[in-house]
């Protein structure tokens, strides 16, 4: 095989400028499709970085938070009641709140996240935060989150601006990012100060209290198995809470991530650009070789009347298939990797180049290839040797 | 309707035409490197059937190299590219270096074709491989990888390319891609060639040079070439020279003859 005469590879990179233009090609339909594909996994990804974060195999919420987004909140009682069931090792709340923060440089107000939780609780595996458990004792502190969108303003520890109107000082950082629910950005905040600042409102806000939490984390036991401690708290509870395992195919995070494929249509528009840039591939690469055929038939149609067989040239046409599809995956790959995040960095949302998307994409390109070879063949195939007679 | 009394050729195929004809059929002769006998050939089908070439009876003995001329249209091309194996017979027979073609299927045919050696009009090189590897492609043929390097340059230095192995067509002269073409088509030392018009894109000399060296290496390998030409200047190579008209057979001659015949004509 490889004492042959590499005639597919020779014959693409003869014409350098064409070569080239043939692998750019190739290389911006891969690079579309990353874009588009990155761009829907990204919006799904963030849904789910708080959800990842959060420090407990089991998760309680009210049954009618259907995601994230949905307000409802569940009595802490339930969490009490929980800490007496075999394989509980504890049961933490975490309180969610909505507020408006103002931007200290431009006085302009943002809804943000506030996180909230007692201190001594181990709610959220982000390390930073476990630095200022001492200084977030202190009234009306609170850390920002760095991935926060611009309009949040500068997050950097020593910024004193206002949270609902009521004075707050930045006493340090976190990095996490920001999601649908989120507004703009997250702070996190012991859950004494959340009371200051929620408890009372005013008449239009709901007041909030340590009577309902937003999230309910239950450790287990190390070694206790988790579905069936969920499905005995779920029995054993009324029906206003649900309690679900944080991971697996029936977890909390891919329920949240479920909520948002099947109720929006990013999936379906996303899906839509990348299968449009994958036809566009297949065109080009179509256009590219059957241009090299067409230009070479007299050529192709020598080597059938010398004895070579339609599968000879059929393996030609599919190994320039093939190397285009490699050549070109390459730079559109380099490109995509590095467009993932610039463009992370300008939405904050949270661009993953994963194996598993990486390879996806190089077999999506190697049919894109094929293909464009299976239809460039045919008109190899249809090439008759007699016509060369008599040119 | 056709005439249904028709024979049955020996593949057989469909029935024939004339049904007049003496359809007789000589045994195979092993001296023959061309045994046609009967042949007709039609293109196209229905109503736009047209027959292309009429009964030609005809035998190439090995080692000889005769040039086929005729105006155009006459069937000089349809005739060549039957006996290249490169159209599917029906009625007839033609052996091919002693293998019935009537009847044979596409892959059959192949196998045919890799016993001829073609040099067409144009050279039709690849652009993007040197002279040495537009010659390997033919060698790769027969499965040689390991020599194929030696054989290539061995066939390319005998027709005066040996410091021109590694040049690609772009920067050969127009007799010099046609000698490459040589090369490709005699590497595998065929027993039969079968050359279209090898000189009509040549000037003068190299035309000449080319159809010269052709005749002595055909002599040397001992092989049959069939040529088809317009060009009156390379007569003198061949040892016969068959005359074709509108698909029939229409001299059989040595080259003086021919030249006499067609002087008389034109006298």
């Amino acid at each position: 095989m490889w004492k042959r005469t590499p005639l597919a590879l020779l014959n693409l990179i003869h014409d350098r400028r064409k070569f080239l233009t043939s692998v750019g090609g190739v290389a911006f339909a891969v690079l579309l499709m990353f874009l588009f594909s990155g761009f829907k996994n990204a919006l799904y990804d963030s849904q789910l970085q708080l959800l990842e974060r959060l420090n407990g195999e089991i998760i309680m919420i009210n049954r009618l938070k259907t995601n994230m987004f949905v307000p409802r909140a569940f009595a802490r009682r339930r969490l009490y009641q929980v800490r007496s069931f075999e394989g509980v090792e504890a049961a933490y709340p975490l309180y969610i709140n909505d507020a408006n923060w103002r931007n200290p440089e431009t006085q302009q107000t943002r809804p943000v996240r506030v996180l909230a939780f007692n201190l001594a609780d181990p709610i959220l595996r982000i390390p930073e935060v476990s630095h200022y458990l001492a200084d977030l004792q202190l009234p009306e502190t609170a850390l920002i989150d760095t991935n926060s969108r611009p309009e949040v303003g500068p997050t950097i520890a020593g910024i004193e601006s206002e949270l609902s109107e009521r004075r707050l000082k930045i006493i340090g950082t976190f990095t996490m990012g920001t999601d649908f629910a989120s507004g703009n950005g997250n702070l996190i905040m012991s859950d004494q100060n959340f009371l200051r600042y929620f408890a009372d409102r005013g008449p239009e806000e709901d007041p909030r209290s340590f009577a309902t939490a937003d999230l309910g984390l239950i450790q287990v036991t190390p070694g206790f198995p988790v579905d069936r401690l969920v499905e005995t708290l779920q029995a054993a509870l009324p029906n206003d809470v649900l309690v679900l395992p944080r991971d697996g195919p029936e977890g909390f995070v891919i329920r949240e991530r479920r909520y948002w494929e099947e109720n929006t249509n990013i999936g379906f528009v996303f899906t839509l650009l990348t299968s449009m840039s994958f036809f566009v591939g297949i065109i080009l690469v179509y256009q590219i070789l059957y241009t090299d055929v067409a230009d070479h038939w007299a050529e192709y149609a020598t080597l059938k009347a010398m004895g070579y067989s339609n599968l000879f040239l059929l393996g030609v046409v599919l190994q320039e298939a093939l190397i285009l599809s490699i050549l070109g995956f390459i730079p559109g790959f380099a490109v995509g990797g590095l467009l993932y995040t610039v463009t992370g960095n300008v939405t904050g949302l949270l661009f993953q180049m994963t194996w598993g998307r990486i390879l996806n994409l190089l077999g999506l390109t190697f049919v894109m290839c094929l293909v464009s070879g299976a239809i460039a063949v045919r008109k190899v195939q249809a090439t008759d040797p007699a016509e060369v007679f008599g040119g | 309707m056709e005439n249904n009394v028709g024979m049955i050729t020996p593949s057989g195929g469909a029935t024939t035409l004339a049904p007049a004809q003496d359809q007789s059929l000589q045994p195979p002769n092993p001296d023959l490197a061309v045994q046609i006998q009967h042949l007709d050939y039609f293109f196209g089908s229905g109503d736009l059937r047209k027959q292309a070439l009429f009964d030609i009876n005809l035998a190439l003995p090995r080692g000889q190299i005769v040039i086929m001329t005729g105006p155009s249209g006459s069937g000089k091309t349809t005739l060549v590219s039957l006996i290249g194996a490169l159209r599917t017979v029906r009625q007839g027979s033609l052996r091919v270096l002693g293998q019935e073609l009537v009847g044979l299927g596409e892959r059959d045919l192949v196998t045919v074709r890799r016993n001829i050696g073609f040099i067409f009009q144009g050279h039709n090189l690849f652009e993007s491989l040197t002279a040495r590897q537009n010659v390997e492609m033919s060698v790769e043929l027969t499965g040689q990888f390991n020599t194929k390097r030696a054989q290539a340059e061995a066939m390319l230095g005998k027709l005066g390319l040996a410091d021109r192995v590694g040049y690609k067509p772009n920067a050969l002269s127009g007799g010099q891609k046609q000698r490459v073409a040589i090369a490709r088509a005699l590497v595998n030392h065929p027993q039969l060639v079968l050359a279209d018009e090898p000189t009509a894109a040549l000037d003068k000399q190299s035309g000449r040079d080319v159809v010269t060296l052709l005749q002595t290496l055909a002599r040397e390998e001992g092989c049959t070439v069939l040529m088809v030409t317009h060009d009156n200047r390379i007569l003198d190579v061949a040892d016969r020279i068959i005359n074709l008209v509108d698909g029939r057979l229409a001299s059989d001659t040595s080259p003086d003859g021919y030249l006499q015949a067609n002087a008389a004509v034109t006298c």
